[in-house]
């Protein structure tokens, strides 16, 4: 026998959340782990108490059930904690299931867990997995620390290190400096490390990683080659799935993205995002009924996560005014403001997306009576409200006549998408219909004039070398259009030139930050935000990375 | 409504029950183990009688369990739903983690387990296939050996072996035969042992670099003189 016995792993000192609904498993799961020397076991039989655990310490262990009944899973319990940074930097979470589920083989960094158990759970399974993810989370909390202060270029230097050395965990770290150089803006180099993946064999996740860069670039036909050929074989591979649903729209192929979120639908049906956005496609196409039933999944899987937002409920309510069940629509908008009453934003838009139901079913006087005390606050909040909201509202307050409100809110969404034609277009459609047709185009109009403009100018100052006051410019321009992903990152890159000539300033340097993680929400996948930030993290900076 | 009934597909029934079945044997399994482990020193006929019948009851406990594993995955496999997933890893791991699951019906037996396996050894395999096929290998091996099984794995120029040999019997010429058959993809009888032979042949095919593709072999080659059983994967 040469194949020698691992030691256990020293769990003396560990803090250990064991989170299981069924009591069997957690004494099998605790016994084992007494044998190793721990005595600091706490107990979650569900998730609301696993999250209230995770709330109140931090723990370096975290063994976690896939399945736990009724309500949040294993992986929305992860999700959340990271989200909500609840776990230290080397906390080793492993997920326990009964089978090998799809869930297990795509995500990203932030979704994946550090290992997967499938029942039966010896001992020796436990003890061997442990010890090699608490080594690795050690050996990677470094990398862990940048990640978490967006530090890509540091994070991706620590990997370069760590994988100078040879390295149990080769591929794993290699898959990582993928995904930190697709953060950094670097895809030729995540682009390097899937190809040479795929040359050793047909890997889904180094597949998928080459879709996300050409559907990031817009080559959506090579995209649709690399995740054709992932789904095609297999429906397992759900993120694939929706990329590929993600792609085709691209495309304006409605009804194969359909097919395509349907299919994923039938192997893994929990996914609000997955159904919000298989109801998008069915307005697309015409398919009301689908669509709001597709909406209605998505709110009650998202309801209690912090995957909840105004989107499916508004769009719900979309749905159920155009197949005329203004009572259901008006049901679904005082869902809205129970569900997500924290959120001013989602409570004014609770009330003035009635305004359109109330004009449908006659209620004039009512419509207008909301239009009027509303007014104010829609102005003030214009630049928090979604784009099909405003689409929405904005026809409704033109009938009304409150042609102030609707041009100021129609203004602000056009200043901050200046770029996108087919806003510009709808915009211009709205007024035309309400009768207001050159009033309308000399308002979408002047408006993208004005945000090109302003880019121009900044442009401009900043090669005659003018950077205060190209800094200036942009600054005050970000107040008006806050939600424009050119202009922010257009601001952020003239504060990183100054701070490349003038030293780090840490306000500036916030400032930059806040521009780029702001513009990366609005266009994700964005490759220039990720280019700034690294320029950004290179002032004043060269990493020491230890040998 | 009957008809309605009638239409429900009879196949969620099956998996679910397969299910089921699986986790209550699963169960039972590890009830028996700790049994066993608690029996201590046999000093009595009886008590010998005893171990042996639990040690048995334990064997066909975790076979049925590996089938229901086994066809579990083999419906996915064909469903097209099995998430496989390669990782380069280390043999060593898995080899630790196949001996757990077969030591203690080798205790039981009064069999002796050996492994040979580099620690410093990588390949690029899918954990929980190749756990399945490597358990019900061993399993089978132990229950026909004499006094040793032997697992082993190695390094090929073209990937890794895996090879899990015993001193018993031999495998009889027509399971030899079957065991070719599979090989060559050809359609054979699903006894309870073909159904083993099955799912460890594809298992090994689904495991592919370039143009190479896994295999499974039986032989009477082993260096203990009875069966081996090797699974070779790029």
């Amino acid at each position: 026998m040469n194949l020698r016995a691992l030691p256990p792993p020293d769990l003396s000192r560990s803090q250990i959340l064991i989170i299981e609904d069924f009591e069997g498993m957690r004494a099998i799961l605790r016994d084992i782990l007494t044998r190793a020397g721990a005595s600091r076991i706490t107990l979650a039989l569900n998730a609301a108490n696993a999250i209230n655990q995770l709330e109140r310490q931090r723990f370096d262990i975290i063994l976690c059930d896939l399945h736990l009944g009724q309500g949040k899973n294993g992986q929305d319990i992860l999700e959340e904690a990271r989200h909500r940074a609840l776990l230290l930097p080397h906390a080793v979470w492993l997920m326990v299931s009964s089978e090998k589920a799809s869930e297990m083989v795509t995500g990203t960094i932030e979704s994946r867990p550090d290992d997967y158990l499938i029942k039966p759970i010896t001992e020796t399974m436990l003890f061997s997995r442990l010890s090699r993810q608490i080594e690795k989370k050690q050996a990677l909390a470094p990398i862990e620390i940048a990640l978490r202060e967006h530090e890509y270029l540091k994070a991706l230097r620590l990997a370069d290190a760590a994988l100078d050395k040879a390295n149990p965990h080769a591929w794993d770290l290699k898959r990582l400096k993928a995904e930190l150089a697709m953060h950094s803006g670097e895809h030729g180099m995540a682009k390097a490390i899937y190809e040479e993946a795929l040359s050793l064999r047909n890997l889904p996740w180094a597949r998928l990683g080459l879709a996300k860069i050409h559907f990031n670039e817009g080559r959506y036909d090579d995209a649709r080659r690399e995740l054709k050929a992932i789904t095609d074989g297999n429906r397992a591979y759900l993120e694939a799935h929706d990329w590929l649903a993600r792609t085709l729209d691209r495309l304006g192929d409605p009804d194969g993205a359909q097919e395509v979120l349907q299919r994923a639908l039938a192997t893994s049906p929990r996914a609000p995002l997955r159904q919000l956005h298989l109801g998008e496609v069915a307005v697309k196409r015409g398919e009301l009924e689908t669509a709001a039933l597709a909406f209605q999944n998505s709110i009650e899987l998202a309801r209690n996560t912090p995957l909840k937002s105004p989107q499916a409920y508004l769009a719900l309510s979309q749905v159920q005014l155009a197949r005329k069940q203004t009572d259901a629509a008006l049901n679904t908008l005082s869902t809205l403001s129970i569900d997500l009453r924290g959120d001013p934003a989602a409570r004014l838009l609770a009330e003035a997306m009635q305004i359109p139901i109330r004009l449908q079913t006659g209620e004039l006087d009512l419509a207008r009576e909301l239009a009027q005390r509303l007014a104010g606050e829609l102005r003030a909040e214009a630049q928090q409200l979604p784009p099909e909201a405003v689409f929405n509202l904005a026809g409704p307050l033109l009938t009304l006549g409150d042609k102030t409100t609707a041009g100021a809110l129609l203004g602000c969404l056009i200043s901050n998408n200046h770029e996108h034609p087919e806003y510009l277009e709808r915009a211009e459609t709205i007024f035309a219909e309400a009768g207001f047709g050159s009033e309308g185009r000399d308002l979408v109009q002047g408006a993208a004039r004005a945000a090109t403009d302003i880019m121009n100018r900044g442009v401009k100052l900043s090669r005659e070398g003018k950077l205060k006051e190209a800094i200036e410019l942009t600054r005050e321009a970000r107040r008006t259009m806050p939600n424009n992903a050119r202009l922010l990152l257009n601001h952020a890159f003239l504060l990183i030139a100054w701070m490349e000539r003038h030293g780090r300033e840490f306000t500036l340097n916030d400032e930059a930050r806040r521009c780029i993680e702001r513009a990366r929400k609005l266009k994700p996948g964005d490759k220039r935000a990720g280019e700034l930030l690294t320029r950004l993290e290179l002032i004043g900076n060269d990493f020491e990375v230890p040998a | 409504m009957p008809a309605e009934n009638a239409k429900l597909d009879i196949s969620t029934f099956l998996l679910s029950s397969i299910h089921d079945m699986k986790n209550s044997l699963g169960v039972m399994a590890a009830y028996l183990e700790q049994a066993l482990a608690e029996t201590g020193e046999v000093t009595t006929a009886q008590q010998a009688a005893a171990r042996d019948k639990t040690a048995q009851a334990l064997y066909e406990a975790q076979r049925v369990n590996n089938h229901l594993i086994q066809l579990l995955a083999l419906y996915k496999i064909d469903q097209s739903f099995y998430p496989f997933d390669p990782q380069d890893r280390p043999l060593a791991d898995l080899a630790r983690e196949v001996l757990a699951r077969a030591l203690p019906l080798a205790d039981s037996k009064g069999v002796t387990l050996d492994c040979d396996c580099p620690e410093d050894l990588y390949g690029w395999f899918d954990h929980e296939l190749v756990l399945g096929v490597l358990v019900q290998a061993l399993h089978n091996a132990l229950h026909y050996s004499r006094h040793r099984v032997l697992l082993s794995a190695a390094a090929l120029d073209t990937g890794v072996i895996f090879s899990i040999e015993d001193d018993g019997p031999g495998f009889p010429d027509f399971l030899l035969d079957q065991g070719n058959a599979a090989q060559r993809g050809i359609n054979f009888e699903t006894g309870s042992t073909g159904l083993g032979l099955y799912f460890a042949d594809i298992v090994a095919r689904l495991h592919q670099a370039g143009d190479a593709t896994g295999c499974i072999r039986l032989s009477n080659d082993s260096r203990l003189g009875g069966g081996c059983f090797t699974l070779e994967l790029p």
